[in-house]
């Protein structure tokens, strides 16, 4: 008898001692470090990213009352610096997020470019790198094992909208490919290619333009040329105004015109004015989904975060603008919510025990579905196709998502 | 087809180029009377083409109104830079003033950007276009080559024809012996200085009158490599030379494309860049005083 009350208050002792130490080990605070683009080509997408990420921690420190580790619920911080949207500033920075200010998770920067310049410094130190941003598939074919993806997969973006067309007008067969010479473009562009040709569309011109590019003259000549039923083409937001404005210029006049990365920006619009009517883009997220708890809990599916009225309304406040949230915005609020959710199922900080608990996580919140596969990459969220019609823009694709119906053939540039 | 396409180009080109010729008259000058190289030039052209975007979006003028408003800012500019710092530097190292310059750059970019933020704007200035048969060319663009060969001829006439234009030319070609004859040097500096950086942030105006998108604080580093390109096509000391060097790279660019778009697995939008770059070094070998000599 003695010698069993003996042993269980031994047991108890170390079970004690090893939740002593548990706790001494957690710190008061989860810190996000962040290299994120606010100045630079790619500051619009950036400075949305750092107002979604504000937001959402808000959310997760008020309303989750922070992440529930080892008994204790801790809450987040974030620490980030200006890239200049320059690769080389992303390594330079993530080494002193890591080394010096000793960070414990890292959100990448936005675009695939900046994202996959910071991956081997995350992949060095085995702190596990939250890509946001960057939807090249190329991150993930190079065999990294801390990157995990919330933004979909490039090679995905435009197969909704050929499906879409293809359903509208079976017979619109000539399909033009000019896009931006960078590697979110070519990514895109490898599956809408893959994707067309499985519909049977012909591809009548495919032609690449270099990522600063100021006049797109000689190859939308070259085009016009090729006499093309749908254009799809782009790859940000300002080689994406200049291509629909000199299409404008030159009179090519086409019955379909998607653009990425950039047809949903506001700046689009405010820009090209009547020119943007009827063009169309991919995106992964817009205000007016229909996400929500009810349907999610409904449909089975574990909700995590805020409404999407009250993520824009945290947005707003965080950045001190009455502007309202892009997908870029929300695209990084759910990969906090991803990170808080795999962090709590883990139990732990230790960013391999994280990761292993993000491999099987799915989940749904205002911006959609999400899970990854073995690789990091993103399965779980399906994107939408938005047009602007009469200076606004609707939801087009899927028809369960849509808020209109498609315009087509596009009309004519005004 | 590939003829008409070619002719297409050609003639977009030369529309170009009058306007990149335009942009780097500024650059030469200031080059050519106080060696001091502008690499902030790009971020001199966004100025311009946010006054553009301002007078249009704002006032609901005609960015053609623009102009004379973007070059009076960029005179205040440069004598603000000239007598704040460029000025001290001019008798120390090289190293020095190109530090300034590329200081006047980022601060102009991160000012601009405090002010309007860093989205993409732009504007629909639509005067019609017109159908050539090889090609479309929208009035806006006309107006915009129109403009820069107007600007080029007048600067060419304040050189040649008025007292000042000739006082800022001898000092360009010797600085002690203008001096001798009663010419106030360091206002010469300045003045040229500052007329070369009205120019440039003219040019953005009408650079976005050619294209009225794209238009954000950081736009301006692709127009400062073309511009160091088309200065030395042109000779980079010659205010003309850099007009008609802006003519030959418009040509270059925009001819090459018809051209290598006829060879199969070749990107030709890439392959104009490095023709065009193989054509500089070219120049630079056999000519390095460039196209046209300074004058």
């Amino acid at each position: 008898m003695k010698k069993t009350m003996f042993l269980a208050l031994i047991l108890s002792a170390v079970f004690f001692c090893a939740a002593t130490v548990l706790a001494a080990e957690l710190p008061n605070k989860i810190v996000i470090g962040n290299p994120e683009a606010l100045s630079g080509s790619q500051a619009k997408a950036g400075e949305q990213a750092v107002g979604g990420i504000k937001a959402t921690i808000k959310w997760v420190n008020t309303v989750h009352g922070g992440v529930k580790v080892g008994g204790k619920k801790i809450p987040l911080d974030y620490k980030f610096y200006d890239c200049e949207s320059k690769r080389e500033a992303v390594t330079s920075l993530l080494e002193r997020l890591i080394t010096v200010d000793k960070v414990n998770f890292i959100m990448a920067p936005y675009s695939s470019s900046l994202t996959l310049a910071g991956a081997p410094v995350a992949e060095k130190y085995g702190i596990l790198y939250m890509d946001h941003g960057g939807a090249s598939d190329k991150i993930f074919t190079q065999g990294f094992r801390y990157i995990v993806q919330t933004i979909g997969p490039g090679t995905r973006y435009h197969t909704g909208t050929l499906d879409m067309l293809k359903k509208k007008d079976p017979a619109a067969k000539r399909l033009a490919l000019a896009y931006k010479d960078d590697e979110f473009a070519r990514s895109v562009m490898e599956g809408t290619e893959a994707h067309a040709k499985k519909l049977g569309y012909e591809i009548v011109f495919k032609r690449t333009y270099p990522p600063t590019v100021n006049d797109l003259t000689p190859l939308l000549s070259d085009m016009k040329a090729s006499r093309p039923d749908i254009v799809l083409g782009g790859g940000h937001l300002a080689d994406g105004q200049l291509l629909t404005q000199q299409m404008a210029d030159l009179g090519i006049q086409t019955k379909a015109l998607s653009i990425l990365a950039a047809v949903t920006l506001p700046a689009f619009q405010n820009a090209l004015k009547g020119k943007a009517d009827g063009v169309m883009g991919p995106s992964h997220w817009e205000y007016g989904v229909t996400f929500s708890k009810e349907k999610a809990l409904k449909a089975k599916q574990t909700w995590v975060g805020p409404s999407q009225d009250e993520f824009v309304k945290l947005f707003k406040e965080a950045i001190g603008m009455d502007l309202r949230p892009e997908y870029h915005a929300a695209e990084a609020a759910a990969a906090v919510l991803s990170l808080v959710l795999a962090v709590e199922k883990a139990n732990s900080l230790d960013s391999d025990k994280v990761r292993a608990a993000m491999g099987d996580l799915k989940f749904t919140s205002f911006y959609g579905g999400w899970a990854i596969d073995k690789t990091g990459m993103q399965v779980g969220h399906d994107m939408i196709d938005a047009q602007w019609q009469n200076g606004k823009l609707v939801i087009v694709w899927p028809e369960a998502a849509a808020t209109s119906a498609l315009q087509y053939p596009k009309p004519a540039f005004k | 087809m590939i003829l008409e396409q070619l002719a297409g180009n050609l003639f977009q080109g030369v529309v170009l180029g009058t306007v990149y010729g335009m942009a780097t008259m500024g650059l030469s000058l200031i080059f050519g009377v106080l060696k001091v190289v502008n690499v902030g030039h790009g971020a001199f052209i966004m100025v311009g083409a946010f006054t553009s975007f301002a007078v249009f979006e704002y006032l609901g003028l005609s960015p053609v109104f623009a102009i004379p408003v973007a070059f009076g800012i960029g005179m205040a500019l440069g004598m603000i830079f000239y007598y704040s710092s460029i000025r001290r530097l001019l008798k120390g190292p090289e190293l020095a003033s190109l530090l300034a310059t590329f200081s006047f750059g980022v601060i102009l970019e991160e000012g601009v950007k405090f002010l309007f933020t860093s989205d993409f704007r732009g504007f629909n200035w639509d005067l019609g276009k017109i159908d050539m048969g090889f090609t479309v060319l929208p009035y806006a663009k006309v107006a915009a080559c129109l403009g820069s060969v107007i600007i080029a001829v007048l600067l060419y006439l304040w050189f040649n024809k008025t007292r000042a234009g000739m006082a800022m030319r001898s000092v360009v070609e010797d600085g002690v012996g203008a001096r001798v004859c009663g010419v106030n040097v360091d206002w010469e500096y300045a003045l040229s200085f500052s007329l070369g950086i009205g120019l440039t942030v003219a040019s953005g105006v009408l650079l976005t009158m050619f294209v009225s998108v794209g238009i954000n604080p950081y736009m301006g580093g692709e127009y400062t490599l073309k511009a160091f390109v088309v200065a030395v096509l042109g000779g980079l000391a010659s205010p003309y030379g850099a007009f008609f060097g802006g003519l030959v790279f418009g040509l270059l660019e925009n001819g090459s494309y018809t051209l290598f778009a006829q060879i199969p697995g070749l990107e030709p939008f890439a392959m104009t860049r490095f023709f065009s770059f193989l054509i500089l070094l070219l120049i630079l070998l056999l000519r390095p005083t460039g196209l046209l000599k300074a004058k």
